[in-house]
């Protein structure tokens, strides 16, 4: 490939990357990891932001099959409930299996998913609560995936229901993989604060005010601290300067640690931006000379479009796609 | 085709085409390629609409491909929201060897690499809070 020796990101003195991004942590606790990224563009750190919300991949009930309820709740209320229910998901991404992808099954197994039951009856005058920790896995792996989570102090986990005397609930519970674009009970981080420009200085924002913006709106000390305020920014303002650190405050749910929710964010990224290399194909065949073809024909049977041949696939060909141009 | 296991699979047994992450010209998702190129594109000129990406990828790689010198546009955009499609436009200087392709290709991989030194910086952040902390 021709590139007149650029050699991408960190190549341009003039750039922000000159020296490729930086990372600085300042603050960790059990859960949460606070941190700064810097000498990268916005852009690049809103998707790693992106992809550490909403598409690390996880474990979390899926099916629930209800046996016994005799509860006050609805059934599907606790199945709701129950999805919601963090259980532990370090070493998903690659111990277990998408259950639509698995090789290994018709319907689910081992490797794709965790069966948890769950049989608890109210025999005393007092109410009884259910919590997390009465979920129980049927073995079948010898991983902790699957495995409620249970922070608080009582080891207990969330409270799924309470129960009168004379109450019953059975049911079984299929965990399976997913990710939080598909629905949020699959999010690996409770949240993640994001912020650049803490005083405000390349006006991307406009503050509204009463009398007075600073004093009427919060600014992170810590977070401005770092960027050492500038009183005469004002004077000074420059439309052309780009932010250039950006402050992470990422809380995990508890099923995979903050650290780790970064690797697994920025590995889920390089693995989309492969994808598209593969799907790009080996350079520079396919679009021999520039030549488009007729829209109006089919598509040439060697296959327009990258990646396959045409929008035909081992079951057929698609509508999408099925003319090479996508539409 | 797949040829990884095609030769070790039982006789006469009808097997499914297993797909390997690796595989190249086999990202299929749901019957469609992962990227196709639009119709109107020539050497330097390239719409490609990616499947299953969204701001996620598209701000970023359009971000990575306009810093590209030989790049004279880059835009993309997400034509409709309950399509899983992402359209990216790629323009090169006619003047320069860089096709559209070579600039997407560069434009991925300087990202990959990007994420590396992330991935890489924020362990030894890491490992250097922990030991402060000590
Ligand atoms: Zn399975």
């Amino acid at each position: 490939m021709a590139h007149n020796n650029y050699n991408g990101y960190a190549g341009d003195s003039m750039e922000v990357e000159s020296t490729g991004p930086k990372v600085t942590v300042r603050e960790v606790e059990p859960g949460r990891c606070d941190f700064v990224l810097q000498s990268c563009s916005l852009a690049f750190a809103n998707s790693i932001r992106r992809v550490m919300l909403a598409e690390i991949p996880t474990i979390a009930i899926d099916l629930v099959d209800f046996e016994i309820n005799t509860t006050v709740l609805p059934d599907e209320f606790l199945a709701h409930r129950l999805g919601l229910i963090p259980l532990n998901s370090v070493n998903v991404a690659k111990d277990l299996q998408y259950t639509r992808d698995c090789t290994n099954c018709d319907d689910h197994c081992d490797q794709c998913s965790v069966t948890l039951r769950l049989h608890v009856k109210c025999t005393s005058p007092e109410n009884l609560h259910v919590f997390a920790k009465d979920l129980m896995i049927v073995d079948g792996r010898n991983d902790d995936i699957g495995r409620p989570v249970l922070k608080d102090a009582a080891r207990n986990g969330p409270l799924i229901a309470k129960l009168r005397k004379g109450q019953e609930l059975k049911l079984s519970c299929i965990a399976k993989k997913g990710i939080a674009k598909e629905h949020a009970k699959w999010a690996p981080s409770a949240a993640i604060g994001f912020e650049y420009d803490p005083n405000n200085k390349l006006k991307h924002t406009d503050y509204w005010y009463e009398v007075d913006a600073k004093d009427e709106w919060p600014v992170d000390q810590k977070n401005a601290e770092w960027e050492s305020e500038e009183t005469a920014a004002d004077a000074s303002f420059d439309p052309d300067v780009q932010p250039s650190a950006f402050f992470f405050d990422l809380e995990s749910v508890g099923i995979i640690e903050p650290d780790d929710i970064v690797h697994q964010g920025v590995s889920v990224l390089q693995t989309k931006l492969a994808e598209v290399i593969s799907g790009l194909g080996s350079s520079d065949h396919g679009l021999n000379g520039g030549v488009s073809p007729d829209p109006y024909e089919p598509a040439p049977a060697d296959g327009y479009a990258y990646g396959a041949r045409g929008g035909t696939t081992p079951y057929g060909a698609t509508a999408y796609g099925s003319n090479g141009f996508g539409y | 085709m797949s040829v990884n296991g095609d030769t070790s699979m039982a006789d006469g047994e009808h097997e499914t085409e297993v797909m390997e992450p690796g595989d190249e010209e086999d990202i299929l998702l749901g019957g469609t390629p992962k990227l196709v190129v639009l119709r109107g594109a020539t050497t330097h000129a390239v719409s490609f609409q990616i499947e299953k990406e969204d701001h996620t990828l598209g701000n970023s790689l359009r971000y990575f491909i306009n810093k590209n010198p030989d790049v004279e546009f880059c835009g993309y955009t997400i034509p409709h929201p309950s399509e899983t499609k992402m359209n990216i436009r790629i323009q090169t200087w006619e003047d320069t060897g860089t096709t559209a392709f070579d600039a997407l290709r560069k434009g991925l991989e300087d990202m990959i690499e990007a994420c590396d030194v992330v991935s890489e910086k924020f362990t030894e952040a890491r490992d250097e809070f922990e030991k402060s902390k000590a």
